[in-house]
């Protein structure tokens, strides 16, 4: 099987491979039905670009992703702090109002400071009830000296939940082979879905007589 | 049909096969919608009918389901392929007489694992709620027979090349195996817990998506052209809509357990490729609306075109819900409700019902010779099932909306089945309306077969007028 790369988006099968296909598709009669060798309209490719830009962009989980444990990791250690705790145990505060309190404080606590979770902090707000439901698990975490990373906040649990399976042996220990960035929840392999996709569909077309040849239906027909 | 069990194969007439799977479709269509309405009828009037165990509607879902996709949807492709895949490869059938005993063992199976679900014998996996035993019989009785003659009909064609329908027939029969044996592991080694889920759905997405909906198209792909006369748009389009069904429709699964604790990464590659099935329900309406070109006045007059037609714009709505519902935001308002149940309908009750039931007709009356006994009749059945459909889509749509809203503020449930209960009358009225006219149909049939005028030798029946 012959392929030509001169003209790759043109054809990728020789002249006399491309006379043998359009002598095939003009005398063959399949069961009465003929096809034509149209090219998409453009402004369906439009559309399909459109759609794969949608497919991404609509499915990037920028609200709906569950955060990491990490990210919570300095809230914990500052709720432990002597000017949270003063607020929290002031008793001329509802329990509602000291909570909002001790969590703006830390909040301001930790904007002074940079850090590479401030993204993600702003997509996930916590309150100070649900931080502390949340926090013995993140201590208890932190003490095995696990990554938190690759731990996730899942409702009122933190659980290993999302991970790539292939380890590797360090100094004894199993140790994940790759993270995942957080950004990269199953992006990156679809990206290249797509483009072996279009890979392979473009192969596979422009294995055809190119779409500027018509065939003649009433040889056959 | 049993004469021609121990008949030599070429004293059988070719397209037997084709003709037992057609009937038995109907048959099966007229029982698993009467069934439907049955359900739908105790979801409206709980009170109506209690007291008999095995018709209480744990058990009568599962087998209204069954019926519909095995019975109906299964039997109408293997009447469609059984006389599609030779024509199109100007060849006979591979094997008449492994086609009848398909039909006869397709049947008697059928009966069987529909009187297990009905006795309560079930996996308890939504869709794959077989025993392994009927399982096994699925795969290897009902379903291999059936994929052999499909497979050795292309094998043993007589033309160079291979049409679109044709690529879709061989490829998808292929793929439901797979799908079938892969998808009830849990059934055949007791898997549990995520796995369990995963392979679940996986089964589930991919009947669906693997078998349902791209053997629905191939038919639409030998239909319109044929009928029509005009030549397929594009050949090219049609391996754009078959390799994006392949790499697209094969990998979500995932976006079923959207709120399930699998990893994030295999839930975003699912929801991302699930919006992309876009790119193959693109291609494919684009393809047949444009063959469609000059003949636009068949889609009145000719029945099989209206059908076919109607089933093809039905795909454009079931795509875009298809596309969107499974992205988390769409998916955590309407998972779980009845918005689901009427996307399961789109797909099945439309596109795909419309589809076969142009190919049940034409294939009839190609395979008969005999023009359709009626037109009128034939436009009644159209009519029932076309408003039948878009009552029970409707109405379980809104239902679905409320459902889901109800879910979000925490509505109590009472409150909500109040609520749904005019949407659920109007379900059953749709489902029964589509009952009724499936019976209607079964009788033009066989008028049809009995008194349809003859098709001269060399002519379509397209090309002859209606008699009635």
């Amino acid at each position: 099987m012959a392929w030509t790369f001169s003209r790759p988006l043109f054809s990728m099968a020789t002249e006399d491979q491309n006379k043998a296909a359009q002598h095939v598709w003009e005398h063959e009669s399949l069961g009465g039905i003929a096809e034509n060798n149209n090219p998409l309209p453009r402004p369906v490719i439009g559309l399909l670009i459109l759609t794969f830009f949608t497919a991404v962009a609509i499915t990037f989980p920028l609200y709906g992703q569950r955060p990491s444990a990490a990210i919570y990791a300095d809230y914990v250690s500052l709720a432990d702090s002597a000017e949270v705790q003063k607020i929290m145990n002031d008793t001329s505060l509802s329990p509602d109002v000291a909570g909002e309190r001790a969590m703006a404080l830390i909040e301001s606590s930790l904007a002074k400071f940079d850090s590479p979770y401030e993204f993600q902090r702003t997509q996930h707000p916590i309150s100070m009830n649900q931080l502390k439901v949340i926090a013995p698990a993140i201590i208890e975490l932190q003490q095995k000296g696990v990554d938190l990373e690759e731990y996730t906040v899942i409702g009122h649990t933190v659980d290993k939940a999302n991970f790539e399976g292939a380890m590797k042996e360090v100094n004894g220990e199993m140790v994940p082979e790759r993270k995942q960035p957080w950004w990269d929840k199953g992006y990156r392999i679809a990206v290249w879905w797509f483009v072996l996709f279009c890979a392979a569909v473009i192969i596979t077309v422009k294995r055809l007589p190119h779409f500027t040849w018509r065939p003649d239906h009433t040889i056959a027909h | 049909m049993l004469k021609y069990l121990f008949e030599k194969e070429e004293n059988i007439p070719q397209g037997s096969a084709a003709v037992f799977f057609g009937v038995s479709a109907i048959a099966w269509f007229i029982i698993g919608t009467g069934l439907g309405s049955f359900n739908a009828a105790k979801l409206a009037f709980p009170d109506w009918f209690h007291g008999l165990y095995a018709l209480q509607f744990g058990h009568m879902r599962q087998v209204h389901v069954h019926a519909v996709i095995f019975g109906w949807i299964a039997m109408a492709f293997a009447a469609s392929m059984m006389y599609i895949t030779p024509a199109l490869g100007n060849t006979k059938l591979w094997s008449e007489k492994l086609g009848v005993w398909n039909c006869l063992l397709y049947n008697l199976g059928l009966c069987l694992a529909l009187a297990l679900l009905w006795s309560g014998v079930t996996s308890g996996r939504e869709y794959s709620d077989h025993v392994w035993p009927i399982d096994l019989y699925i795969a290897f009785i009902m379903v291999l027979p059936w994929c052999l003659n499909v497979w050795m009909t292309i094998i043993n064609r007589r033309t160079q090349g291979i049409y679109t329908s044709n690529w879709f027939f061989a490829a998808c029969m292929f793929m439901t195996v797979i799908v079938f044996l892969v998808g009830n592991l849990p059934e055949f080694f007791h898997l549990t817990g995520l796995n369990e889920a995963y392979m679940t759905w996986w089964f589930a997405h991919n009947i669906l998506g693997l078998l349902i909906t791209p053997v629905a198209a191939a038919i639409t792909y030998y239909i319109v052209p044929k009928i029509t006369g005009n030549p397929l748009y594009s050949h090219r389009v049609g391996h754009l809509h078959f390799w994006s069904i392949v790499v697209f429709y094969s990998t979500p699964a995932a976006h079923h357990l959207m709120s399930s604790p699998l990893p994030e990464w295999l839930k975003s590659f699912a929801s991302v490729e699930g919006v992309l099935i876009l790119v193959p329900a693109i291609a494919y309406v684009c393809n047949i609306l444009l063959t469609m070109q000059g003949k636009w006045r068949m889609f009145v007059e000719n029945v099989e075109i209206k059908f076919t037609i109607t089933g093809v714009l039905l795909a454009i709505p079931l795509n875009m819900q298809g596309g969107f519902q499974q992205t988390r935001a769409i998916n955590w308002y309407i998972h779980g409700t009845g918005w689901i149940v009427a996307h399961a309908h789109l797909a099945l009750l439309g596109f795909s019902t419309f589809a076969e039931a142009a190919a049940v007709y034409y294939g009839m009356q190609v395979l008969l010779r005999r023009k359709l006994y009626s037109l009128s009749l034939a436009n009644f059945h159209f009519w029932t099932l076309l408003i039948g459909f878009s009552l029970y889509w409707i109405s379980m749509t809104i239902a679905g909306l409320i459902q889901g809203a109800a879910k979000i503020y925490e509505v109590p449930y009472v409150d909500v089945v109040i609520a749904e209960h005019p949407y659920m009358i109007v379900r059953w009225l749709g489902g029964t309306m589509v009952f009724l006219g499936n019976i209607v149909w079964l009788w033009n049939m066989y008028m049809t077969a009995r008194a349809g005028d003859e098709v001269p030798v060399g002519r379509q029946p397209a090309e002859l007028a209606y008699g009635r």
